[in-house]
């Protein structure tokens, strides 16, 4: 692919410098023998050029409208040390089995960007450049991001093996279940859910994305009766209980003041929404970190611009960026649940939320190497359209370290909302040690919950209801390589 | 909280199946290759191993129901290949599900009687619990029992020893080891041994000719070779030792050659002449051999108590 | 009421060859597998008592339950936990913990409300066994 453009660096300084417009991959935003060092950041961008606009000419044009270019050429460059401010595409690829989709590589010296700060980082990688007129479209894939600039952040601000000693909960997934219904309740009826959920056996319910204080509930009533709740339930149970409590709000003062009365009622958790922003997000992390508070952040929007394929951000960017900006837990799929997730893809999330490093994983949609430097690791979030019949298939592909949050089948069984609770507890824990046991869980699972449900009638009735609910459709970002396929670098 | 689903219960079984499929075969063979000598030994291991086949095939058939019992006491004198056949016998027991891990675990007796009071306890449970899953060899037991101490922390030992014998025959097998006489006196006066001990395998002294393969043998693993005269002086040398005090079979083999190759390296080293060959860096001579004490009708030099 | 502690307390009590299974679990993975006993369940109750050190070097989960038998002889109307040690970099934590003994009668938590300003309450909650003091507990 270097070969298909005749474009070369302009290197004559007086012709480069001329007014006037130029190529971008004569302007030096194309290095097709850059080898990118250790502390550059690198993107990889989906481009699908517009017709007759080479896709070289494309890439270095993604270079040079998310780094230091204009349109035309400007004198003041030469009195930087414009070769090193300059992104560098230094590799096109065609995308497998697809016409006119590019990958494009590209690397950004360190110094292009502020320590510590998400915006900074996608003013530039996704600021301007979505919109440019030559390309028909524009995904950002991957992003490698050098262990120099990964320790500029403080990271997740509890951290998985935090988290689980705080709560005193280890060895299988953590049990959630968002409140439903999730607009209309009174802060007395909403009380009543997470009390009951709570005491049947969850250990966390969930404010849902758009519950923040209504005229049918106003926040402090909401915080006021959950705290009533989820300390009675531990006094029944003798163990650690939380819920999400949502504190997103319209302003960071108000934010802060919804937190720190959570805080002063108890609650081991608060909860943040996607759409606040990244420096809204970065704070409340630090908040977190300094109130032995964990973060849970509800990705409500992504979908606007993770899910089509070639347009927009891959969810494995927002997930990188959210480690970095130091959130706890982040929803990722459930791969088989009601939202889009594909198996493979999933694995490449999940991996990014709870690896030391990534190796590079083509067939799980991961392109570098990332070396995670000890940020704490997040904790995945898996809810949507998931029940206790389930259970082998969410431990088998979403491992241990994950919090499945049962809504629908907590608060949907026939014999009330603990019943419900009960069952997926059960469920949960018959699974976890049949696996330690060393049974073949993916093809005895229906085996052992039948066991499990003998000496449990909430489970019995559990799979009896859902027995035939499963979401199987196509999936709309599968990974673009097989599982064998390699590709050279 | 598990509950095992009752497994129909076969009508026959096939014990050359059995055999095959636990590779027993395969150790036997081994066993008989690789170990010079100890044909009483071997033939003990063969029948145990034949035993607990049936016994288990027995137990398949519904036709016996407790698991036999496996502790064993080994005994002969030092260097006959104790620590060697307990090692076999703990791969052996693995293989035919007696025992889940099949490591061995040796101690003596400073590795379970502490010093003081409120000790023993814990070494010998430490002991006992590494063990578990395999077979714990405890080489002259005899140690354990002081009759004339009578506040010896042995008893201690001997009796959490016996406990997790009678109570934990399915997670680990007990060998005791020693000299054949002191083994019994020590059976005698501690009868909760001699009850709990299924089976008794004597390792008899290695004859002059099998001493001499041994050595053969050792050299060949590392390499050396004895030159027709060095051969010569070898069979002497076995002859000799044996009537000499610390005689420990193998053992003093081992020793004697450790010796000798000590002694070839000064030689060459001192003769200093030209290059050498491989044949000349790999061969002991004769007066390698002779130049041992054992020939002088004295104790060699090192190692007294070899 | 019923302690809800741990992994397994969702299921039925587990017997010596369950306990061997789940311990056998923990040490294949290779952590290192401690016996722990409290009369202080209170789910903040971080320190149980440790019966002997975390056994590192145990490759058969017999000792285990050897242990489990033998705490139970001395505590055996107490809490006694099972918890598998990870000494892996980026865990260095715990990664199993269940209940193996239970005392006969378990009374459970009281709820402490204290008012506040408003309609702020404080929370804490009491083991009713924690009336009594340590030693004559679930006697």
């Amino acid at each position: 692919m270097n070969d298909m453009s005749d474009a070369k660096t302009v290197t004559d300084a007086k012709k480069r410098y001329s007014a006037g417009v130029m190529k971008y991959a004569q302007m030096g935003y194309w290095e097709p023998d850059y080898t990118p060092k250790d502390t550059d950041i690198i993107a990889l961008f989906r481009i699908t050029p517009q017709e007759g606009v080479d896709p070289v000419e494309a890439a270095a044009a993604v270079a040079g409208e998310s780094s230091t270019a204009t349109w035309t050429v400007v004198w003041t460059d030469r009195l930087t040390a414009c070769g090193k401010y300059r992104a560098k595409a230094y590799r096109v690829d065609p995308v497998p089995n697809s016409t006119g989709e590019f990958f494009a590589y590209i690397a950004y010296d360190l110094d292009l960007f502020e320590g510590g700060s998400i915006a900074n980082l996608t003013a530039s990688i996704i600021g301007n450049v979505f919109g440019f007129k030559p390309l028909k479209a524009l995904r950002l894939e991957d992003m490698r991001l050098p262990v120099a600039y990964v320790k500029t952040f403080q990271g997740p601000a509890t951290g998985i093996v935090v988290e689980r000693e705080r709560l005193n909960v280890y060895g299988r997934p953590l049990l959630g279940a968002t409140v439903k219904p999730k607009l209309g309740l009174s802060g007395r009826n909403y009380g009543r859910v997470v009390y009951e959920a709570l005491k049947g056996g969850l250990d966390f319910t969930k404010d849902d994305e758009n519950i923040n204080s209504q005229p049918f509930m106003h926040w402090r009533d909401r915080f006021l009766y959950c705290m009533e709740a989820v300390s009675r339930a531990s006094a029944a149970t003798g163990e650690v209980k939380g819920t999400y409590l949502n504190v997103t709000a319209g302003t960071m003062e108000e934010m802060y003041a919804r937190a720190e009365f959570a805080k002063s009622l108890g609650s081991v958790i608060v909860m943040i929404d996607l759409v606040i922003g990244y420096t809204a997000i970065q704070s409340m992390a630090k908040w977190a970190r300094d109130n032995d508070m964990i973060l849970h952040l509800h990705r409500a929007g992504h979908s606007t611009y993770t899910r089509q394929r070639s347009h927009g951000v891959s969810f494995r960017v927002i997930a990188k960026w959210m480690r970095l900006a130091g959130v706890d837990h982040l929803h990722a799929g459930t791969v088989v649940g009601k939202l889009e997730g594909d198996p493979a893809t999933t694995k490449g999330y999940y991996d990014i939320f709870r690896e030391e490093r990534n190796p590079m994983a083509l067939e799980n949609g991961i392109f570098f190497d990332q070396d995670w430097a000890s940020l704490n690791k997040m904790m995945p979030v898996a809810s949507g359209g998931i029940h206790a019949g389930q259970m082998h298939q969410l431990l088998t592909y979403l491992g241990e370290d994950v919090v499945l949050q049962f809504g629908g089948g907590t608060i949907g069984h026939p014999q009330g909302i603990q019943a419900g609770a009960t069952a997926n507890r059960v469920a949960l824990e018959a699974m976890v040690f049949a696996r330690n046991a060393g049974r073949d869980i993916w093809n005895e699972g229906p085996d052992i919950l039948r066991d499990a449900a003998r000496t449990c009638t909430p489970l019995q009735q559990a799979l009896e209801v859902w027995k035939d609910v499963s979401f199987d459709y196509v999936s709309t970002d599968a990974p673009d390589y097989a599982p064998t396929a390699s590709v050279a670098m | 909280m598990s509950s095992t689903a009752p497994v129909p219960r076969p009508q026959s079984v096939d014990l050359t199946a059995a055999c095959e499929a636990s590779s027993v075969r395969d150790i036997l063979q081994d066993l008989d290759r690789s170990l010079i000598g100890l044909a009483p030994v071997k033939a003990r291991i063969r029948e145990t191993a034949a035993l607990l086949l049936v016994d288990r095939a027995r137990r398949e058939l519904g036709l016996a129901s407790a698991p036999p019992t496996l502790h064993m006491s080994f005994t002969g004198n030092p260097g006959t290949g104790k620590t060697t056949v307990a090692l076999r016998m703990a791969d052996l027991l693995h293989r035919l599900g007696y025992v889940r891990k099949g490591h061995l675990v040796t101690v003596t007796r400073d590795d379970l009687v502490g010093q003081y009071i409120g000790h023993t306890a814990p070494k010998t449970k430490e002991a006992l619990k590494k063990a578990m899953g395999g077979v714990l060899f405890i080489d002259e037991a005899y140690y354990l029992y002081r009759p004339e101490n009578e506040r010896d922390y042995g008893q201690e030992a001997i009796e959490i020893l016996l406990q997790v014998m009678e109570n934990n025959r399915d997670d680990l097998v007990v060998i005791l080891a020693g000299y054949a006489d002191r083994m019994d006196r020590f059976f005698a006066s501690n009868p909760g041994f001699r009850s709990r001990i299924a089976h008794h395998i004597d390792f008899p002294d290695y004859s002059d000719a099998e001493l001499l393969q041994i050595a053969q043998t050792m050299l060949d693993a590392q390499g050396y070779a004895l030159d027709g005269p060095a051969r010569a002086a070898m069979a002497e040398y076995v002859t000799a030792r044996r009537q000499q005090p610390h005689f420990a079979n193998a053992r003093s083999l081992r020793n004697a050659l450790d010796r000798a190759r000590l002694r070839q390296a000064s030689r060459l080293f001192e003769a200093g002449r030209g290059p050498l060959d491989a044949q000349a860096l790999s061969t002991l001579t004769e007066p390698d051999i002779r130049a041992s004490r054992v020939f002088r009708g004295g104790l060699d030099i090192d190692r007294p108590s070899a | 009421m019923r302690l809800r502690q741990g992994q397994f307390s969702f299921l039925p009590d587990l017997t010596d060859q369950d306990i061997h299974a789940q311990a056998q679990y923990a040490i294949d993975q290779g952590w290192a597998v401690s016996v722990e006993v409290t009369d202080d369940p209170h789910p903040r109750n971080t320190y149980w008592e440790m019966w002997g050190h975390p056994m590192f070097d145990n490759p058969d989960a017999a000792a285990v339950v050897f242990e489990v038998n033998e705490c139970r002889k001395m505590h055996g109307g107490k809490y006694i936990r099972v918890i598998a040690f990870d000494s892996t970099p980026g865990w260095e934590s715990i990664r199993m913990s269940f209940i193996v003994n239970r005392p006969a009668d378990e009374p459970g938590f009281r709820l402490v409300r204290q008012e506040g300003e408003g309609r702020s309450l404080r929370y804490s909650i009491e083991s009713y066994a924690l009336r009594e003091p340590e030693g004559r507990r679930y006697a």
